[in-house]
């Protein structure tokens, strides 16, 4: 019975162990958390820094699908400002009583483009010869909203019909931008502005914005968002975040 | 090298496979006791149910625990208003990964507990021990080694969990953002570099997991040889 002692005590330094590895402080809860989509990481990224260096708060970037991110806030994520890609989902967070009607602001636009590999570049005279690709990167068209302003355009041209077997969808705009630098996908639909930000993907086709579906970016603060996260969703709005938006080539929609 | 996030990231699935794999631990002891040395349909069904993570996809766990705990649900709608959130926030992050690595610890400590000769408790109990006072006198320090083997596979297991955690805690880099799915998530958005770093760096730390748990039974078996 010698061993008893002993294997209680190696039992035991394991549990004291595993709970000192545990009782870490956990994340700090005085930062402010923004959801936002995929598409506006580089521009809010920079928007962030600078606000950081010049109001000493901290901010926290989740960026992912806007569809995702609504899902989340609508389960309770800890979101203090949501900057959505689309009206459909800052609505459902909106009825869920998340959001207040009165802190919406439309703020950005932005245009679809047609990418190809900047290595392997392939030319399109005109939309329908997007029909030509065996394969074509999309944003989940059921519920991404750059997958389904892509499936809205290819729609109104008729070509959605003979693309949708052919599509692979993402779970955001930046994984199908990613999937043609890769070149495991010949082509992909994103944003004008993703398809700026990187030097692998060339941009073969640009949908003039009057043939495309109506592209806007709402932000609002959560309606339980505290004062600091406040400022800096109206930081999101002011003339030297636009300036920043514009650089990305977002186009900047006039203040109501 | 791993940048100073991703040293954070690292630090933070640690942390939540130690509170995760601490949480069950008394749990996963507990019914392993429960099921030692009984027969019977009863215990086919509790041992194929506390298996059942091992098997099910780990997404279909967590469309259980996210229908659970959701503030939609009754359940999650009372934590939220305790102020318990799991959903989307790191408690979730523990609790799918504890969910997935609890049959590990289970079936690791029933082999343990059934490999002590029932001669030993059955002495124990004709010496005037009680039921609990033999498994805590007799069975356990005996069997320490396959519970404490089966605690590190289930640590190993909870540091790569990702499809149960996806879908409860979701992918928040700072909040719920583990190893497993920041991997996922760099090339997702085509940084190739950076999930080879943190796949390197998760690799290293399930060798060390596995090793050790390797380490201790093997000095088990040697024991009993």
């Amino acid at each position: 019975m010698s061993l008893a002692p002993s294997g209680a005590r190696h039992l035991l330094c394991a549990a004291v162990l595993l709970i000192a590895l545990a009782t870490g402080r956990a994340a700090a809860a005085a930062e402010t958390m923004v959801f936002a989509a995929a598409s506006l990481a580089d521009a809010l990224t920079e928007i962030g820094r600078a606000y950081e260096a010049s109001s000493g708060h901290h901010v926290v970037f989740n960026f992912g699908a806007t569809s995702d991110l609504g899902r989340q806030i609508r389960a309770g994520a800890p979101a203090d400002v949501f900057f959505s890609a689309d009206r459909a989902q800052m609505d459902a967070v909106e009825q869920a009583g998340l959001v207040r009607a009165a802190d919406r602001r439309d703020v950005l636009s932005n245009a679809l483009v047609v990418v190809v590999p900047a290595r392997t570049p392939r030319r399109i005279q005109s939309p329908s010869d997007i029909a030509a690709f065996d394969r074509l990167a999309l944003a989940d068209p059921q519920a991404v909203p750059a997958g389904v302003y892509a499936r809205r355009y290819l729609e109104s041209i008729g070509l959605w019909a003979r693309l949708r077997d052919r599509i692979v969808p993402t779970l955001n705009v930046r994984a199908a931008l990613s999937a043609v630098e890769s070149e495991n996908v010949p082509a992909a639909v994103v944003y004008r502005t993703d398809a700026a930000v990187s030097s692998r993907v060339r941009v073969a086709f640009e949908v003039p914005r009057e043939a495309g579906p109506p592209i806007v970016y709402v932000l609002a603060p959560l309606a339980a968002a505290s004062p600091a996260a406040r400022l800096f969703a109206d930081e999101l709005v002011s003339a030297r975040a636009a300036a920043v938006y514009r650089k990305y080539g977002f186009i900047v929609l006039p203040p109501r | 090298m791993p940048t100073r996030e991703e040293w954070a990231v690292v630090l933070f699935t640690l942390r939540v496979a130690a509170l995760g794999t601490a949480m069950i631990l008394p749990l996963g002891v507990a019914a392993a006791a429960l099921l030692a040395g009984r027969r019977g349909p009863g215990r086919t069904v509790l041992d194929t149910v506390f298996s059942l993570p091992l098997v099910l996809p780990p997404t279909a766990v967590g469309v259980v625990l996210l229908d659970t705990f959701s503030r939609a649900t009754p359940l999650g709608s009372a934590l939220a208003a305790a102020g318990i959130q799991i959903a989307f926030d790191w408690k979730g992050v523990v609790l799918a990964t504890a969910v997935m690595s609890f049959p590990l610890l289970v079936r690791s400590a029933l082999t343990a507990f059934e490999e002590v000769d029932p001669r030993l408790v059955g002495l124990a109990r004709t010496l005037g021990c009680g039921p609990l006072q033999a498994f805590f006198r007799v069975t356990l320090p005996l069997a320490w080694r396959g519970v404490l083997a089966g605690t590190v596979l289930a640590f190993a297991r909870a540091l790569g969990e990702f499809g149960a955690t996806v879908m409860l805690a979701g992918n928040i880099p700072g909040r719920t953002q583990t190893l497993a799915l920041a991997i996922f998530h760099e090339t997702q958005l085509g940084h190739d570099d950076r999930a080879r770093v943190l796949a390197g760096v998760t690799a290293l730390l399930a060798f060390l997991a596995l090793w050790s748990a390797e380490a201790v039974g093997r000095a088990r078996t040697r024991r009993a040889a």
